[in-house]
C-alpha cells in the first residue's frame, strides 16, 4: 500500500514519517516511534492496554489510525514523567503497589490521568467508572483504585499515601 | 515483633518504576537487527490426518525467507515426564486440535507472512473427533492417541485403606456430583517470543516463561545442542498464572526459522492464539461420597473426577492430582479414596492454572455444606470440626509443619461478622465460606533446588544472581528484599541478575508457588554466607568477635556497642586490598521425598511447607435477572510469613478477582465441534474494577520452621478459597446448592424457578392435606 507522509505531535515533539493508510497509532508508535509503552493485549479495542492521550482524551491507539491523528496533540504514556521526574499519579502507583506485571499499566495510567486531568479528587466509585475500559488480570484493581483515588490528595490512614522513601531513587529494569 | 530492617516492610516494588514509565521491555517489544516475523499455521480441523503439506507456493512468495514444517522437527516430542511425551512441536501425521502446529513462516513483514501462510496447501484426511470426556472414554471412541485406549491419558489412584468400612461407620452419608466448564489465564500479554542464533550457534530467546531453566533443557534437547548454547534471556513477562512453565511449540519454531535464515525472528500471538494454543484450565466432572459421624467429622471419602485433558498430556499427571491434593491437606479426612483420569479430546490443550479444580474445591465445600445444613450445623464450625491441623501428616502422608488453617477460619468468620449473618439475611441476600491449602512447590527432582550467587562490587554495592523468574507476582522484589536484609543494604543497593540461563544457576521457576521458599532461601543462604565474609574481616578491623557484629544500612556494626562500626564499602575495600573477594554462593534443596510420583507412587513428603486459606463472600442475587453482586469479601491466609504486605495483598485481591469473581460467576470456554467461541476478551469475561467487591485482606502468619523467615506459598490459596466462597454465596442467597460452575445468570434463574415450582407444588400438596 502506497505510504503517505504525515506528521504527528508525540509527546510534544514533531515527528514527520511514512504511513501506510492502514497502519493504526498503536503500530506506529510502536515500531516507527519506538515508543513501545504503549501495549496490545487484545487487538480490538476491549483491554485498554494501548490507550493514549489526543487533545486531552483517552482513546484506544489501536483502533485510531495514524492519518487520524495527525493535527492533535497526542500523549503516551513515555510523556507523563518530565524527564526523571515522575507525575503523582505514576508515584502513586508505586507507592499503592498498584503494579503487577505491568503490562496494563501505561494504558491504566493514561485513563486514570485523564479522569484526574477533569476530576482532580474523584471517589472510588468514579475511578471505577473511568477505568471501567481497561482491564488487568493480576491486580483485581483494588490498589490501582486506590493509587487514583489518592493521587492528588493523600488520605490519612492509608499506609501507602506516606511513602517508603524508594519510590523516587533509581529504579531497576 | 521482628526486628527486619526491610522484610516485612511495605516495601514498594523495585520494578515498578520502569513500568509506570512505559520502559519496561517485554518480548514483543524487542527489536533486533535484521529481525523477520514468523507466523504459525494452524489445524482448521479438531481431528485429521495430514496427507500432504506443499510449502513450494509460500516459499516463492517475495519476502518470504523460510518456511517449516514437521519434516523440519525430526520428530522430536514435548512432554515433562519422558511418560508424557506425546507432542510434536509441528505435526506430521495428524492434527488432535483446532490450533495443532503444522507449519512456521519467516518473512520481511506481518502481511507477507500471513500472505505466505494463505499460500499453503495442506491435504488433511478428516477423522471422527471426540469433545467431551465421557465420550472420548466410550469403547467405540476414536482415539486421539494410539497408544492410549479409551482416550485415557492418566489415571491416579489414591486409597489410604478402610474406605468401606468406615462408610460403614458413617453416621449420614451424602454423593453429588459437581460440573465445570474450563477456564483460561488471559494473560494480559499475548504470548511472544523472539530467537536468533549468535556468531557461537548459541541459541539466544526472550519468551514470558514461568521458568527459564524449564525452558532452556527442552530446546537443548530439540536441538541436539549442549545446555550452555541455550540463552534464556530474562525479560519483563506480563503474567503467567500457572500458564508460561512449559515450552511453547512457538518457540521451537520461532528458533528454527532463526537458524534456517540466520536472522532473529520474533513470533507474536493474536489474543485467539494466546487462548488456543497456549494451555487452558480443565473442565471437570468431580463426584464427590462423603461419610461423616454424628458430629459431622469426616470419616470417608471417595472422589471420582474426570478431567478433559485436551489433545496433548505434558504436565496431566500433575493435573490429575492436584485439586485432590488441596482438599486433602485443607481437611482431614479419615479414610479415603481418590480415581482421577484425565481424559484425552480433540481440544486445545489443557495445563496448570491458579484455579486448577475450583469446580472440584467448590464441590466438596458445597457437599460440606449441605452436611452441615443435614446435621444441623454452622458451616463455620463444620469447617473448624475437619480442618488441618499442625502436626499432622496429609491423606498421602505429607507431614504438615505450620498451620494456621483454625486461625485463618476464625479471623475470616470475625471480620465478616458470620454470625450476625448467616442464616439471618434477608431474602437473596447470602453468605458462603471456602477453605483451601496449596502446596509450596512440588517434587521437581534435578530441578527442584535453586542457587545463588552474590558479589560485592569495590563500591559496597551488590550483585545477586538467581535463576528465579518474576511472571510480575514481585520474585524480583521479593529477591531484592531478601538479599538487602541479609547484606545489610538498602535495596537500591542490589543489583538483580535473575531469570537468564547462561549467567543463573538451575532453579525451579515460579511453578508449584516455590520461588519465595526455594529461590528466595537460596538467596537468603548466599547472602548469609557473603555476610560471614564482610563479617569475618569487620572483626579485625574493628577487633570484635564476628558473632557480635550485625549489618543494617550499609553499615557493620558492633550489636552491643553500634558506635563501634564501619561502612560495608570500606570493608569489601580492604578485603580486596587484602586478596580476597567478598562474594559467595548458596543454596536451597527441599527435603522431599524423592520417591514420591504421581501416578506410580503418590505418597510421601510433597514439599516442605502448605499454605491455608479462608475467604468468606456476601453476595446479593437478583432474583429476575439471575446477576450476582457481590457485596464483600474477606480474604484471610496462612502465609508462614508476610515477606511484604503490599505485595501480598495484591496476591490476595488478584485471587479474588480470577478465582472468586471471574472463575466463579462469568469465565468459561464455550465451544462447537472443538472451536472455541470466545477467544477472545470480548467475548471471554474477566472482570472490570467496576465488578470488583471490597476486599478486606487478612494475613496470617504461622512462621513456617522451614521456609525463609518462616514464608510459604502466596499466589494461589486465596484464588482457590475465593471460588469456594463465591459459590457457597450464592447457594446461600437463593436456598439452592448449585453443583455447575461457573455461576452464570442462567443457572441461578433456572435453579431459583425449580425452586419455586417445588414450594408450589410443596404447598399445593400440603393444602391438600389442609382441606
Amino acid at each position: 500500500m502506497e505510504k503517505i507522509r504525515i506528521t504527528l505531535d508525540v509527546n510534544g515533539k514533531l515527528c514527520e514519517l511514512m504511513v501506510a493508510p492502514n497502519d493504526t497509532l498503536l503500530e506506529v508508535l510502536r515500531d516507527d516511534l519506538d515508543l513501545t509503552g504503549s501495549k496490545e493485549s487484545c487487538g480490538e479495542g476491549v483491554c485498554g492496554s494501548c490507550t493514549v492521550h489526543i487533545d486531552g482524551k483517552p482513546v484506544r491507539s489501536c483502533l485510531t489510525l495514524a492519518l487520524e491523528a495527525e493535527g492533535s496533540k497526542i500523549k503516551t504514556v513515555e510523556g507523563l514523567a518530565s524527564g526523571d521526574q515522575l507525575s503523582d499519579l505514576q508515584k502513586s502507583f508505586i507507592n499503592h503497589g498498584a503494579v503487577q506485571c505491568g503490562f496494563c499499566t501505561p494504558g491504566m495510567l493514561m485513563s486514570a490521568d485523564a479522569l484526574l486531568n477533569e476530576n482532580p479528587n474523584p471517589d472510588k466509585t468514579e475511578v471505577k467508572k473511568a477505568l471501567a475500559g481497561n482491564i488487568c488480570r493480576c491486580t483485581g484493581y483494588a490498589k490501582i483504585v486506590d493509587a487514583v483515588a489518592h493521587a492528588n490528595h493523600p488520605h490519612e490512614g492509608c499506609p501507602d499515601c506516606l511513602p517508603y522513601c524508594r519510590s523516587e531513587s533509581k529504579g531497576e529494569e | 515483633m521482628s526486628d527486619y530492617a526491610i522484610i516485612g516492610k511495605r516495601m514498594p516494588r523495585v520494578d515498578s518504576r520502569a513500568k509506570v514509565m512505559g520502559k519496561a521491555k517485554f518480548t514483543a517489544d524487542l527489536k533486533l537487527p535484521g529481525m523477520l516475523v514468523g507466523k504459525v499455521l494452524r489445524s482448521p480441523m479438531a481431528h485429521a490426518r495430514i496427507l500432504s503439506i506443499d510449502t513450494t507456493k509460500a516459499e516463492s512468495l517475495p519476502g518470504v525467507k523460510a518456511v517449516v514444517t514437521g519434516k523440519d522437527t525430526e520428530g522430536v516430542k514435548w512432554g515433562v515426564f519422558a511418560y508424557t511425551r506425546d507432542q510434536q512441536f509441528i505435526q506430521t501425521e495428524k492434527v488432535r486440535y483446532i490450533g495443532d502446529e503444522v507449519a512456521g513462516v519467516a518473512a520481511v513483514d506481518e502481511e507477507t507472512a500471513l500472505k505466505a501462510l494463505d499460500l499453503i496447501d495442506v491435504e488433511y484426511e478428516e477423522l471422527p473427533a471426540v469433545f467431551e470426556p465421557m465420550e472420548a472414554m466410550a469403547s467405540d471412541a476414536e482415539l486421539v492417541h494410539d497408544d492410549f485406549p479409551n482416550n485415557i491419558n492418566v489415571h491416579v489412584n489414591i486409597d489410604t485403606g478402610n474406605v468401606d468400612e468406615n462408610f460403614a461407620k458413617a453416621h449420614y452419608i451424602r454423593e453429588d456430583t459437581f460440573v465445570a466448564a474450563e477456564e483460561s489465564y488471559f494473560q494480559a500479554e499475548p504470548y511472544a517470543v523472539v530467537a536468533r542464533f549468535d556468531h557461537e550457534e548459541c541459541l539466544e530467546i526472550w519468551c514470558p516463561n514461568g521458568g527459564p531453566h524449564m525452558k532452556s533443557k527442552p530446546l537443548s534437547n530439540a536441538f541436539k545442542i549442549p545446555l550452555h548454547k541455550v540463552k534464556v534471556r530474562k525479560i519483563a513477562i506480563g503474567g503467567a498464572f500457572g500458564g508460561r512453565s512449559e515450552i511453547c511449540p512457538a518457540d521451537y519454531i520461532c528458533a528454527l526459522l532463526a537458524q534456517k535464515t540466520n536472522h532473529p525472528v520474533k513470533i507474536v500471538f493474536t489474543r485467539e492464539e494466546n487462548t488456543i494454543a497456549t494451555r487452558q484450565g480443565h473442565s471437570m466432572i468431580t463426584t464427590h461420597k462423603t461419610g461423616v459421624d454424628k458430629n459431622g467429622q469426616v470419616l470417608a471419602r471417595e472422589t471420582t473426577c474426570y478431567m478433559d485433558g485436551g489433545a496433548y498430556s505434558s504436565t496431566g499427571p500433575i493435573a490429575t492430582s492436584v485439586p485432590f491434593l488441596s482438599m486433602e491437606q485443607a481437611y482431614r479426612m479419615g479414610s479415603v479414596r481418590y480415581n482421577g483420569y484425565r481424559v484425552y479430546t480433540n481440544k486445545p490443550i489443557r495445563g496448570m492454572i491458579r484455579v486448577h479444580g475450583r469446580c472440584f474445591a467448590a464441590g466438596l465445600d458445597t457437599q460440606l455444606d449441605l452436611i452441615a445444613e443435614q446435621l444441623g450445623i454452622d458451616p463455620v464450625e463444620m469447617r473448624l470440626r475437619n480442618s488441618r491441623q499442625p502436626g499432622e501428616y496429609t491423606s498421602t502422608k505429607s507431614y504438615v509443619s505450620s498451620c494456621a488453617m483454625d486461625e485463618t477460619i476464625h479471623k475470616a468468620a470475625e471480620t465478616s461478622n458470620w454470625k450476625e449473618k448467616f442464616g439471618k439475611l434477608p431474602a437473596y441476600h447470602g453468605i458462603g465460606i471456602g477453605t483451601n491449602s496449596v502446596q509450596t512447590g512440588f517434587p521437581m527432582g534435578i530441578r527442584g533446588g535453586s542457587q545463588s550467587f552474590i558479589k560485592f562490587n569495590e563500591d559496597g554495592e551488590a550483585t545477586v544472581m538467581s535463576g528465579v523468574v518474576d511472571n510480575g507476582q514481585g520474585n524480583d522484589n521479593m529477591l531484592v528484599q531478601i538479599a538487602a536484609e541479609e547484606l545489610g543494604l538498602l535495596p537500591e543497593d542490589i543489583h538483580l541478575v535473575s531469570a537468564d540461563t547462561e549467567t543463573t544457576s538451575s532453579d525451579p521457576g515460579s511453578y508449584s508457588q516455590v520461588s519465595t521458599f526455594v529461590g528466595g532461601q537460596a538467596v537468603m543462604v548466599a547472602a548469609k554466607n557473603c555476610r560471614k565474609k564482610l563479617f569475618d574481616v569487620a572483626s579485625k578491623i574493628l577487633e570484635v568477635a564476628p558473632d557480635t557484629l550485625v549489618a543494617k544500612n550499609r553499615m557493620i556494626f558492633v550489636e552491643d556497642d553500634p558506635e563501634k562500626s564501619i561502612s560495608i564499602k570500606k570493608v569489601v575495600r580492604v578485603s580486596l586490598l587484602n586478596f580476597n573477594s567478598v562474594n559467595a554462593e548458596g543454596g536451597y534443596w527441599p527435603k522431599v521425598d524423592m520417591k514420591r510420583e504421581w501416578v506410580k507412587n503418590p505418597y510421601g513428603q510433597m514439599c516442605e511447607a502448605f499454605s491455608f486459606g479462608t475467604t468468606i463472600v456476601e453476595v446479593k442475587v437478583d432474583p429476575e435477572t439471575g446477576q450476582v453482586d457481590v457485596l464483600n469479601a474477606t480474604a484471610c491466609q496462612d502465609v508462614g510469613k508476610a515477606l511484604n504486605p503490599l505485595v501480598l495483598e495484591g496476591q490476595f485481591e488478584g485471587s479474588v478477582a480470577m478465582g472468586g469473581q471471574g472463575g466463579m460467576l462469568t469465565e468459561y470456554h464455550e465451544w462447537k465441534d472443538g472451536r472455541c467461541l470466545n477467544s477472545t476478551m470480548l467475548d471471554y469475561k474477566v472482570p472490570l474494577a467496576c465488578d470488583m467487591p471490597e476486599i478486606s485482606t487478612i494475613i496470617v502468619e504461622s512462621i513456617d520452621p522451614k521456609g525463609p523467615y518462616g514464608a510459604k506459598e502466596a499466589g494461589m490459596s486465596i484464588a482457590m478459597s475465593a471460588a469456594q466462597a463465591y459459590a457457597a454465596a450464592v447457594s446461600n442467597a437463593i436456598g439452592v446448592h448449585m453443583d455447575s460452575f461457573p455461576l452464570t445468570p442462567d443457572k441461578i434463574l433456572a435453579a431459583i424457578k425449580e425452586k419455586k415450582a417445588q414450594e408450589t407444588q410443596a404447598e399445593t400438596a400440603a393444602g391438600g392435606r389442609l382441606n
